[in-house]
Parts: structure tokens; sequence; C-alpha cells
């Protein structure tokens, strides 16, 4: 070989070389995700809190609660609290909200496949962090044990609402879940691992509360675990349901708890968490609509909320803004949709028109004339007043004078006047767990466990009282899921008593009973149930 | 050995150059067999056109031109061959003398400026720019000065375009009949306003350019000016444009060396109260006709709320939106001549492009207002260097070229949103007006792709009948995963002169005949974003941390490691004549292609991926075609002229698999993907899907409920009776039960055809365009048809007499798209001038565009977007634009 030969293949290989290092990406606008667990700092930032960006949110089907088309959506329209009647060419999108009421959905569903993905991708999300803060434990021996806890629960949380919505689901713990781990698991299997895992993580978690601004503002703490465990085992005849069109439920007596040293039957175990959030100093407000205030971080009753500050957060609250009528909603210098409405099971419920009409009924709904900001009546665009007609609601209102009128609208939160993005952002958090359920939880445990009884007649009744209602006698289950729907309308839980009540197919008002009770749980999506040749729920 | 060598050396000295920022690339000499794609000025279209693409639209066979039918400054859909990558990239690559550019850039081009055309539709023909040509080129050459006498040409334009067509409405009295027999509340304040006219006015514009060009013995130049000043049809609607255009050349030491420089720069402004084209458009056809077209008393627009989904249109005007474009670069090329056949030339171009938009959205169609102002940047540097080598031995001729080449752009931006403003006096020039900044609204980027590439290629022609062109290319691109950066492209192609062949000497009336065929392979990676393959994190949003607040970063897609290049595997067989001393030519060409690797945004399963879609490489897509041009000159004497010319492009596609194994995971893409749907009141999510695509069928098919008929609904109206496609016993027009398959909304056939007729100094053009075997669905009229859309939305004056009281999307509204336009006609008046005075050239024309559209569609207009796969492909839903017409004067004087 001569020199120059050499010469030429040295420059060649040069050439290569820099030619690889130009087509290097050099990123300075985002950072790889290895730089962002660098310290303690990080780790918790991106990793334990930017985990919470996913309780709420503002794209559809995101967020437990304050979107359209998500796990509120569910958990609501499809139910005897609510309803989004079609009026007109308003609210008819291609038959989704009435397909919603009428339980007709089918597996291609996008709300509920996109539903299944954001609770999915909140899980996968916990599972990377999990999974950075061991390899930052190896590294750096730095015990991370109390985020990891955090973490672990918040997981929970997550596969709580995918057990509940879809029953039968993948449980998996790895950030990159191979074919096995995807494989859907009987729906007791699914409980039996939220258990474990918030039997494991709670009393290990912060007891500050997650409701105040605080260090733990918004954050999982051990009394969000703890209201979630007394779901859990209210629920866990449901849940431990595996062939649930097929066969009978379970019965609650059976499913035996391990808390600590104490072994009980769920319903106990109901009772017990629910002490323990006594014990946490969780009391009712003096007044209801406290909790609904502009300003409620300081409600002594709300355990777990969605952080809502419109100059600093995205999460928004579609729920009023959905349900005002158009004029209204100008009235207050905000936008509305005119939509969802409570049903007349709602409305007889409240016991509305009549002597015994409930005191929540004003603080919950918009029925009849409704004033502007300075106290004049709002007026149509043809100058009579608007005037909400409870009553008139139904599925299709089309052509009916009351098309845009009827129905009593959603009030519960207090308006924002500074409410951007429509009305959307506004300041009130947004209640996902609050005492008053967990009163009721008890009462339901205690009434399950024995019947009738003096203890569950005096805790349905602190709730009522403290409404301005008067107290019950010898209250009975059926007394109690009319009381939720009282209490607890519009908060997303209406779904889930109706399907542990079996009431959730019978017939009502424009929805006519279900054929079956396949429907308590939605379809799993096809395009997942493609990638592991898994059977579909039973009756999709 | 030597040839390598020197290919080697070239490939450092153009990576050096990259990296020390001065770079250099593109534009080789084609010594392809000559192109039937190339438009001299003289084949361009000869109206006054103001956009460079309309003076070659209906012209070439297979190019596909799709009016942008929005606005004054229209942008085009433009596709050579069809569609062929799912992701992006299908934007044929535009060099304007060597210097890349966009569509945007060449809309941007003074048209006059331009000398020729030349469409590159084949991988041999696009091997010279790699990649970035794989959906085909376009180069444009600009006009150059020449040895000779001095020239000054001025070109003007002077013309307006008015609304040719609306939408037939109910008007004030319809509408409160129509309201009052429904018994249905009416809002109404007494005037009978017809909403579209009031957006509507005449659009005056006038158009300017001037022109100087010279030079000497060894050198030349030009210098242009242009200036554009448009008004659209719609109130509020602008655009001007400044252009400057420079070029010259100097030879040097007896030829031996050629410098060329060059440099373009734009200054493009345009103004609308447009912000969301179907917002508009649907506002002035549904809203209360009764309404005045005034402010109110108290200095507001009377709303109407139970319209929630449109404005009143006159709130719309008040928005404003302002786009200012600076557009500059410059390019310089240095040719050396070493003698003996052997050149090496090196090119570098510099380009930078600024567009700044100015927003305002008053507080009475947005709710507190809203402002935003925002930048962004493109620059790109590219440079290269290639080494040509010619020789001729006897009957043989051969040439060979090496070429290495880098490039690198840079993309940069910010924005600022405020809202909560109280008053719309200050707008986007006081965007501290606004009380609140909310933490989404202020973003700013910056990213930098690479590219390099090397590439050889081999011509042999033996005794002018054979030639052999054979290509071999690298092309890296920086937007890969690191060990897939580099893709390996070769393509091969001959030629075969049959009209030279001693068989043939004795047709005499054949001039040239000539067969060419070719494969070759393509690579892909346009409109992919940067940094896919790479685990990255971003802010994601504000997160309480303690009493304090936080902005946390997260992954905010997924990641995939394994990027690498799309292929398009091509190829080509076509026949080209030329017969009678060329007063008949004919071309006819089939291509084949197929997209291996495609990239995509494919929909994955959560979990196991973290979001829905992943960027990867695993679908198929084919496309094929024919294209057949043909040129007639009838008539050719001293006073009469006539030629006719019309190209036909047959056009098949099919979306072969989207499916495939990811590392381990088996993608069953979903059976039905919708790409367009229905927008407006009662059309939100549900059923309302309309163009979808579906693994084995084209891309873009309308997917639809079968409408058997319309039937009584029970209460004195009709409703669309939907057939039970899968014979259940029960109607479900979810997807996968009573839907089919029911038409594309690709045309399969394009049709471009010109005839010019020459008498004296007179001359007379007529284009027409067609697309056919398509369809359009017609949601417009499903919106419009609709009585329970009353009161809030008025509908079509013929809606009360249908009865029809449904909106539910079937195949009742969907029609035949076919249509033939006859895009402009043009007459034409060359002055005669004596010898020998100051001006040489008079030419007065006078041209009347977009005439009159012959289709079967009811609708305001089929030519709708059909060939853009994304949310407006195939359906008209009350964003269409009204259909215009324009008339211009033209003067055109050299001096």
């Amino acid at each position: 070989m001569k020199p120059y030969h050499f010469f030429f293949l040295l420059m060649g290989a040069l050439t290569l070389t820099s030619c690889n290092e130009f087509l290097k990406e050099d990123p300075k606008e985002i950072l790889p995700a290895s730089d962002t667990f660098e310290n303690d700092n990080d780790l918790y930032l991106n990793g334990v809190a930017a985990l919470y960006l996913n309780v709420g949110g503002f794209n559809d089907s995101e967020g437990l609660q304050g979107t359209r088309r998500g796990v509120w959506d569910l958990n609501t329209f499809t139910t005897d609290e609510a309803i989004v009647p079609t009026r007109g060419t308003d609210w008819l999108d291609g038959g989704f909200w009435q397909g919603l009421f009428t339980h007709n959905w089918g597996t291609e569903n996008s709300a509920i496949n996109d539903t299944w993905s954001y609770l999915y991708r909140s899980i996968l999300r916990c599972n990377v962090s999990l999974e950075r803060m061991k390899n930052y434990t190896e590294t750096t021996g730095t015990d991370v044990s109390g985020y990891r806890d955090e973490v672990r629960a918040l997981r929970a949380l997550f596969y709580f609402y995918a057990l509940d919505l879809y029953g039968r689901v993948p449980v998996f713990t790895s950030p990159d879940p191979d074919n096995d781990q995807l494989s859907p698991r009987p729906r007791s299997e699914v409980f039996d691992f939220v258990r474990r895992e918030l039997l494991e993580t709670v009393p290990r978690l912060a007891r500050d509360r997650s409701n105040h601004v605080g260090t733990y503002y918004s954050r999982m703490t051990q009394g969000v675990g703890y209201f979630l465990l007394a779901k859990l085992a209210l629920n866990a005849e449901v849940y431990c349901h595996d062939n649930w069109t097929s066969t009978p439920r379970p019965d609650g007596k059976q499913i035996i708890w391990h808390i600590g040293d104490t072994t009980c039957d769920t319903w106990q175990a109901v009772s017990y968490f629910c002490d323990r959030l006594y014990q946490l100093g969780y009391r009712l407000e003096d007044h209801f609509e406290n909790n609904f205030l502009v300003k409620n971080e300081n409600s002594i009753e709300n355990v777990f909320t969605i952080p809502m500050d419109k100059q600093l957060y995205t999460n928004q609250f579609t729920n009023m803004f959905r349900s005002r009528h158009y004029n209204h909603a100008a009235a207050i210098g905000l936008n509305g949709e005119n939509g969802p409405c409570a049903t007349i099971e709602a409305l007889k419920a409240f016991g509305l028109g009549t002597q015994a009409q409930d005191a929540r009924f004003n603080l919950t709904y918009y029925a009849g004339p409704v004033n502007d900001l300075k106290g004049n009546p709002v007026l149509l665009d043809d100058g009579t007043p608007l005037i909400y007609e409870p009553w008139q609601v139904k599925l299709d209102l089309s052509s009916s004078p009351y098309e845009k009128t009827a129905g009593a609208r959603m009030k519960k939160y207090a308006i924002d006047l500074v409410a951007t993005k429509d009305g959307n952002q506004s300041d009130n958090d947004i209640v996902l767990f609050r005492y008053a359920d967990a009163l009721l939880m008890q009462a339901e445990a205690l009434l399950r466990d024995m019947g009738p009884n003096e203890t569950s007649t005096a805790l349905v009744n602190q709730v009522r009282t403290r409404a301005g209602m008067p107290a019950l006698d010898n209250v009975t289950l059926d007394d109690l899921l009319d009381e939720r729907l009282r209490e607890l309308a519009w908060e997303g839980w209406r779904r889930n008593d109706m399907v542990r009540y079996g009431t959730f197919n019978r017939a009502y008002t424009d929805h006519p009973a279900d054929p079956d009770n396949h429907t308590i749980v939605f379809p799993i999506p096809a395009i997942f149930l493609n990638l592991t040749a898994a059977p579909q729920n039973p009756g999709y | 050995m030597k040839q390598r060598l020197t290919a080697t050396a070239i490939a450092l000295a153009a990576c050096l150059a990259a990296l020390a920022g001065e770079d250099s690339p593109t534009a080789v000499d084609s010594v392809a067999p000559d192109t039937p794609n190339l438009i001299t000025e003289k084949m361009m279209n000869d109206k006054q056109v103001t956009n460079p693409l309309e003076a070659i639209n209906g012209r070439v066979a297979g190019l596909t031109i799709t009016r942008g039918n929005n606005g004054v400054a229209a942008m085009q859909a433009v596709r050579v061959r069809g569609t062929t990558s799912l992701t992006g990239g299908n934007d044929p690559l535009i060099i304007i003398d060597g210097v890349m550019g966009d569509l945007r850039t060449l809309s941007s081009v003074y048209p006059a400026d331009i000398e020729s055309f030349n469409v590159l539709k084949d991988a041999t023909q696009t091997a010279q720019y790699g990649s970035r040509g794989a959906s085909g080129v376009i180069e444009v050459t600009t006009k150059k000065g020449a040895t000779g006498r001095a020239t000054v040409t001025y070109n003007g334009s002077y013309g307006f375009s008015r609304v040719a067509k609306n939408l037939k409405m109910l008007d004030a009295d319809g509408y409160r009949r129509a309201v009052d027999e429904r018994g249905l509340m009416l809002i109404d304040l007494g005037a009978n306003t017809n909403w579209q006219r009031v957006l509507e006015q005449t659009g005056w514009q006038h158009d300017h350019h001037l022109a100087f060009a010279g030079g000497g013995k060894d050198n030349g130049y030009r210098v242009a000016l242009g200036f554009m000043d448009h008004n659209g049809v719609i109130v509020h609607e602008k655009m001007r444009n400044f252009t400057s255009n420079m070029s010259m050349y100097q030879n040097m030491f007896h030829e031996r060396l050629k410098v060329e420089l060059g440099m373009f720069g734009n200054v493009l402004k345009e103004n609308t109260a447009i912000y969301d084209t179907q917002k508009t458009f649907y506002s002035a056809a549904a809203f209360n006709p009764t309404f005045p077209a005034a402010k109110n008393a108290t200095g507001g627009y009377d709303g109407f709320t139970y319209a929630n989904q449109i404005n009143h249109p006159l709130a719309l005007m008040d928005s404003r939106t302002a786009d200012k474009t600076t557009h500059l670069s410059t390019h310089a090329r240095l040719t050396f001549n070493a003698g003996h056949g052997l050149s090496v030339s090196a090119f570098g171009a510099y380009s930078h492009n600024e567009v700044q938009r100015d927003q305002y959205l008053p507080t009475t169609i947005w709710a507190n207002g809203q402002a935003y102002r925002g930048t962004d940047k493109t620059e790109s540097l590219l440079g290269n260097i290639t080494l040509n080598y010619k020789v001729t031995t006897g009957l043989h001729n051969v040439d060979l070229l090496a070429l290495a080449e880098a490039q690198r752009d840079t993309y940069s931006g910010f924005c600022t949103t405020t809202t909560n403003f109280n008053n719309n006096d200050l707008g986007f020039y006081t965007i501290q007006a606004g009380a609140l900044s909310l933490w989404e609204g202020t973003r700013s980027y910056r990213h930098r792709p690479t590219m390099t590439a090397f590439m050889g290629r081999a011509t042999w022609e033996y005794a002018g009948r054979y030639a052999i062109t054979a290509t071999a290319r690298a092309d890296g691109s920086s937007k890969f995963a690191a060990s897939h950066k580099w893709g390996f492209f070769p393509s091969i192609s001959g030629a075969w002169t049959l009209s030279r062949e001693a068989f043939m000497r004795r047709a005499t009336w054949l001039d040239n005949l000539k067969l060419t065929a070719g494969v070759g392979l393509a690579g892909n990676q346009g409109g992919i974003d940067n940094y896919a393959s790479m685990y990255m994190v971003q802010p994601m949003g504000v997160v309480p941390v303690g009493v304090n607040m936080a902005v946390a970063l997260a992954e905010a897609r997924n990641a995939n490691p394994y990027l690498k290049w799309e292929v398009r595997r091509t190829f080509n067989v076509g026949l080209e004549a030329s017969l009678l001393k060329g007063r008949l030519l004919a071309n006819v060409t089939y291509y084949t292609s197929k997209t291996r690797d495609m990239l995509y945004n494919y929909t994955v399963p959560t979990p196991p991926f973290t979001y829905g879609t992943l960027l990867a490489n695993l679908g198929a897509m084919s496309n094929s075609g024919a294209e057949f041009s043909l040129g007639i000159t009838p008539v050719a004497t001293r006073d009469w002229e006539l030629n006719i010319n019309a190209n036909l492009t047959y056009q098949h596609n099919k979306l072969l698999s989207l499916s495939g194994n990811y590392h381990g995971y088996d993608i069953t893409a979903p059976q039905y993907v919708a790409i367009a749907s229905l927008n407006g009141a009662g059309f939100h999510g549900g059923n309302n899907n309309i163009v979808y695509q579906i693994v084995g069928q084209p891309l873009g098919v309308f997917y639809l409920p079968h409408c058997t008929g319309l039937v009584d609904d029970g209460n004195g109206n009709l409703e669309y009776a939907i057939a039970d496609l899968d014979g259940n016993g029960v109607i479900d027009i979810e997807d996968g039960k009573d839907r089919r398959v029911c038409g594309q909304a690709v045309p399969k056939l394009l049709l471009g055809s010109n005839i010019s007729l020459r008498f004296r100094q007179w001359d007379l053009s007529v284009q027409i365009n067609g697309a056919f075997g398509h369809k359009v669905y017609n949601g417009t009229a499903l919106t419009y048809m609709n009585m329970e859309s009353l009161p809030g939305y008025n509908v079509l004056a013929e809606a009360p007499r249908h009865r029809i009281a449904d909106q539910t999307a079937t195949d009742y509204w969907l029609e035949r798209g076919d249509y033939a336009n006859i895009d402009y006609v043009t007459i034409g008046w060359n002055v005669p001038l004596p010898k020998g005075k100051a001006v040489s050239r008079l030419r007065l024309s006078l041209t009347v565009n977009n005439l009159a559209t012959i289709t079967g569609y009811s609708g305001l207009t089929p030519m709708i977007n059909s060939s853009n796969v994304n949310a407006t492909l195939g359906v008209d839903d009350k964003r269409s634009y009204p259909v215009s017409r324009s008339c211009a004067l033209g003067v055109a004087i050299t001096f």
C-alpha cells in the first residue's frame, strides 16, 4: 500500500466518523429522561409530583373528574342520577349520550376506549417512576421508600378505577409488561392486588391532609388511602364476583380481610377504614356548600381533591359549563353548553315540589327562574325569563317546547366569576373523596352486616341534620341509596352505587330494563385484546 | 480506485464544510434522458397567474395541483403520482435555482421570474435529491441575464374577483314562516340579512413586475422587482407581496471558471378576519337572517344563544389574524472546468424564513378575549460538491458523477398568549392588556435536524440509441435511531430510442420514438418529528410542591429506538413519440410503487405503550397509475395556429397493511380508523365519522351507513331510513356494524387540458381541468337540510319542502365528485410594433379565471380537499369558501 493510499483511507474513515457526529441529534428544548432523576429534588418532582398531573386533566377522557367523556361521565350519565338529553341538534352527537343513558355502547366506543388508555397510561407512568426510583436507590444508596409507597398507593388508585369500570383487567408492575403480564386477570385477582398494595402502603403514608394547601396538598396520604380502602371493601362483593353474568354474587361476610393483626369480614373492614378517617380528624363541615366554594381548600370534610388554579394548573372542570343554559352562563360572564340535567328519578329522590323537599335540592340544582349577578332574572333571547323546567326532562327533547329549558341544572360548585377557558378553569378544587361519603359507607356496611340498626341510622342522620333535614327512623338500605343520591349527586359515585345495589340494569324513566347485567362493566378496547388474544368481557 | 478516492475526498470536503457551518448542496446538471416534463415559459399557462403553481396546473400528467379554496394566498396541495406516505412528506420537493424550498416559498416567487419548471417523477430522476425528493421534485429555474442587449420588461395586471355562487339559505320571511310553522321560539329583529353577502366584497387586485437584464461576453445579470396587492372576496382579506430576485454570472480564465450568484427575497403580508374557516362560513350560512347586519344600540352584537356553535358573523369579522413572512435566500455556485470533460462544482445556499403571526380574538367571540403573538423561524444551510467526468469515445458517451452534500436546518420560535381583556381596542398590539397569562400559553422551541448524502451516478449512452443510468446513493438523517441513520437507495433506468434504429428508418413520419424504463428505491423521512427515537422528557405542567409550584417533566410520547427509513420501491415504463414533424406528441407512462417500513403514527394499545400512538415502520402501501399526454397541432400556418394539449392520469392507491410485529408485540391496527368527520351542532363525537383509513382499501374511503330512503318519523317529518347491513335485526351504526365502504375520496382519473388558438397577433387559450371517479360527502347539505336545526341555525331554502328532521350521517348525502372546471380563458393581443423602436414587445391580455364548473355535485363546489389525508379529506362540511370568479387585464411591455 502506497502512503497516499493510506492517507485517503484514513481521511475516509474520519469522514464517516464526522458525518455520524453531524447526524447526531442534540436536543436543546427537551431533556433525556435519564437526566431527570439525578438528585432527590428531581426524583420527587419528576418521579412523584408529575404523576399527580394524571389525576386531573383537560383533554377529553383524561382525569378522574372535570373533563368530558371520561371516568366521571361513564360513572354519571349511565345512571338514574343525571342525563344528557338531546335538544334538537344540540347534544345529539351521533347518539353518544343517548347510548350512555340506555346502556347501548359497543366495543368501538371511543370514550370507553380512551378512558381505558388514560387509566393505563397513568399506571404505566407510575411503574416507570418506581423503576427509576429502584435504579436511583441502587446507584446512590439513597432510601426513597417513602416516595415508593406514595407512588404505589397512587397506582392502586388508578387500578381501583380500572377494576371498577372494566372488571377483568391486566395487573402488572413493570414499565415494560410482556404479553403474559398483559393478560387480563379475573376480577377478584385485581381486587386482591389493589387491596394488598393499599394495605401495605397506606399505613406508612403521611397522616397530613391532602386537600389542605401544604406539603401534602393533593397527594396520596393516609386519609385518601383509607377512604379508597373503604370503597374497595364496600364493593368487595362486586369486585370478587368473577363471573358476574352467570353466577351468584359472593357474600361479603365470606370475604376476609387481614388488616395488621385484625381479621374481619368486608363489612367490618369498611367500618374499620371509616373509623381511621375519623381518627385522622376528618369531620363534616357545618355547611354542605362549604365543600364546593371557590376557595374550598380549607374544608375539614373533603378528603381528596383535584387542585384547581387557573393561573397555575391546566386542569379543567367542565361539569357546570356543560350544564348551564347559554343565557344563564352569559348572564354571569361565562359560557354554557345547555346540556346535562337531573333525571326524573333524581327529582323524586329529592322530593321536588313536595312538603318534604330536600334542602340540598337548591344547593345542588338550578330549577325554575334564575337570576344574574345583579339579581335580575335571566332572560331568553326573546325577552321572556329563562325558567328551568325540571319535570320536562326526557331523553330526546327535540321539538318539545322545553327543548332548551327542560331539566334541573348543576349548581353544586360556587361560581368563580373570573374563571377562564369558557368558565372551565375555575379555582374550586374538584372534590373526589368526601367524609360525608365515608359516613354513608359505614352506615351501609353495618346495614349489610346486621340489618337495620341504630348506629347506621345515627350515621345517616348526621349527614341529614347537617343539611338541615329531619332525622330518619330506622334507616333501610333503600333509604340509604336515596340518601346517597341526595348527598352525593354529581360526585361520580352513582354507577358504583347502583351496581352494588343491583339496580343498574333495572327500568327507569327513558331507560328500559337491560336484558342482562353485562353492562355493569364496560368492554375492554379491541385493539388491546388483539395484542393478547384475551377474551372480551362477557356479553360484549 | 481513483473514482472511489475522489468521492471520499469530496465527501470529506462536504462534511468539513458542513461542520464549519459553511455548507453548500444541491442541483446537479441533469444528464438523464431528455425529460418530457420540462415546462418552458412558452408552455406555461399564459393567463395572469399570481401563483407559480397555477402556471403548470394541468400541464403535466401525474402532477396533481388542488387549489386550496381558502382565500387570497391559497395554499395548494400538490402531489406527484399520488400520496405515497401516510406520515407526511407527500409534498414534492421544490428546488428554486438549486436552493431547496417548499410550496410556500414557491408561491412567493413572482411567476414572471420563472423560466422553466421541470417535474421529476421516477426514482432515477429524483435520485440526485435523495429522500427529500421521495415524493417527486419540481425544479424551478428563474430567468437569468444573457449576453446581448439590455432589456427592461414590465408586466402588470389589474383585475378583480367576485363571488359567483353562494348557498341558498332561507331568507328572513322564509325563516319566520318555517319557525312559526314548527311552533318554535322566533327571535325576530325585523331585518332581512343575507349574511353570506354581508361578508363578501369585490376583491380588487393589481400586480406589477419590473425586470432588468443584460450582459457582456463573459457575464450577465438580471434584477427583478415585483409587487402584488390582492384583496380577497371576504372582507378584511388582504395579501401583499414584495419580491426581489437578483442573479448574475461571470466567466473567468477563458471559461475555465464560472461563478453564479443569486439572491431572492420577499415580504409577504396576509391579513384576514377568518381564524376558523368553518366557523366563519357556518355562521354566515346559518345565522338568524332576521338580525340586522349592524351593532345594536349598546354597541355590541345581538347574540342568539341557541346557536352556540356559531357567532354573529360581523362579530367574527372583528377578529384579526396577521401573518408576515420574511424570506431571504442566497446561493452561489463555482464551476471549474478542468478540461478533458472533467469539472468540479461547489454549491452553497443559505435561506432564512420567518413567519410572524399576530392574532386577536375579541370578547364578542371568545370568552374574555385572547391575543396571540408568535414567531416561527427556519434557517437552512446546505452545501454540496460534485465531480463530473464526461467522455466520448466513438459512439460511446459516458458521464460519471459523484456528489457529496450536507444540510442543516434550524427551526426555532416562540409565542405567547394572553386572555381576559376588558376592551377590544388594543388587540395584539398590546398583549399586556390581557389580565391573565396561562402557563400553557407561552412556549418556545428550537430543533436542528441534519442530513448528509453521498451519491455516485454513471450514464452510458451508445450511438444515440441506448442509454443506461445507474445511481447509488447513501442518505443519512439525524431523525432516525443511532444505528439506523443511514439508508442506501440505488436505482437504474434505461432508454431505447427506437426511431434511430435502422429498421425504423423508413418511417419518415416518425420523428422520435423512445422507450424508457426504470426501477429504484427511494427513502423517505419527510414529516416525522425530531428525537422520536430517544427517550426524552419535556415540561408537562405545574404541580404543587409543598406551598411552592414547580414544573414537572415527563415523557410526552412513546419513543421508538428502532426508528428507520421508509423505503419506496418504484418501477416505471414509458413510451414517448413525436410524429409528423412535431405536430403530434404522445407520451404514455405506467408506474407502480410500493412503500414499505411505512413511517406512521400507528395506533398502539395502552398498555404496554404509554401513549396511544407510536411512530414506527410497520405498514405498507402501494400506488400505481398510468399517465397519458397528447399534444396536437392540427393547424400551423403563418396566420393560424391551433394547439391542443391534454393529459390524463389514472391513479390507484391501496393501503396494504398497518400491522406488524414491533419488538415482541404484535400490533394489529384497528380495522377502522377515522380520518375525517363532521363538525358543528349535534356532531360532537358519536358516529359522525365519514372518511376512514381501512386496510385493503385506497387511502381515504367513505365508510357509512346505507340510507334506503326517507321515511316518516311519526311527527310528520322525514328521517333517514338505515339499512340493517349486518342483518342482525338491530340498527347500529357504530364502526363494524351497519356500515359499508362506498367510494373513495381521492379521484381515480385526473384531466388537464389546454386549447390555444392563434390568429395573427391574436390568441385565445382555454384551460380545462377535471377529476373523476371519486365522491364528496355533502355534510353541508346534511346539516342545512335538517329542520331540527331551527331556530338556532338557518336551513337551506329548499329544506322546508323536504321536511327532513334528522342529521344522521348516512350515504344519502354521498355524491359523485366528478367535475370539469374551466380554469381560465385568456384572450391576448400582441400589438404589432414597428421594428427598431424602443418598445420591442407589447402584449395585452384579458383573462377570466374559474369561468365555470361542470359537475353533478349539488353543493357549492366539488373542488374540496381530495388529496391531503387530513380531517377535511372528501368532506364538504360547511367550510367551503364561496365560489369566486376573477377577471384581469394584463399588460406586458419589453423595452
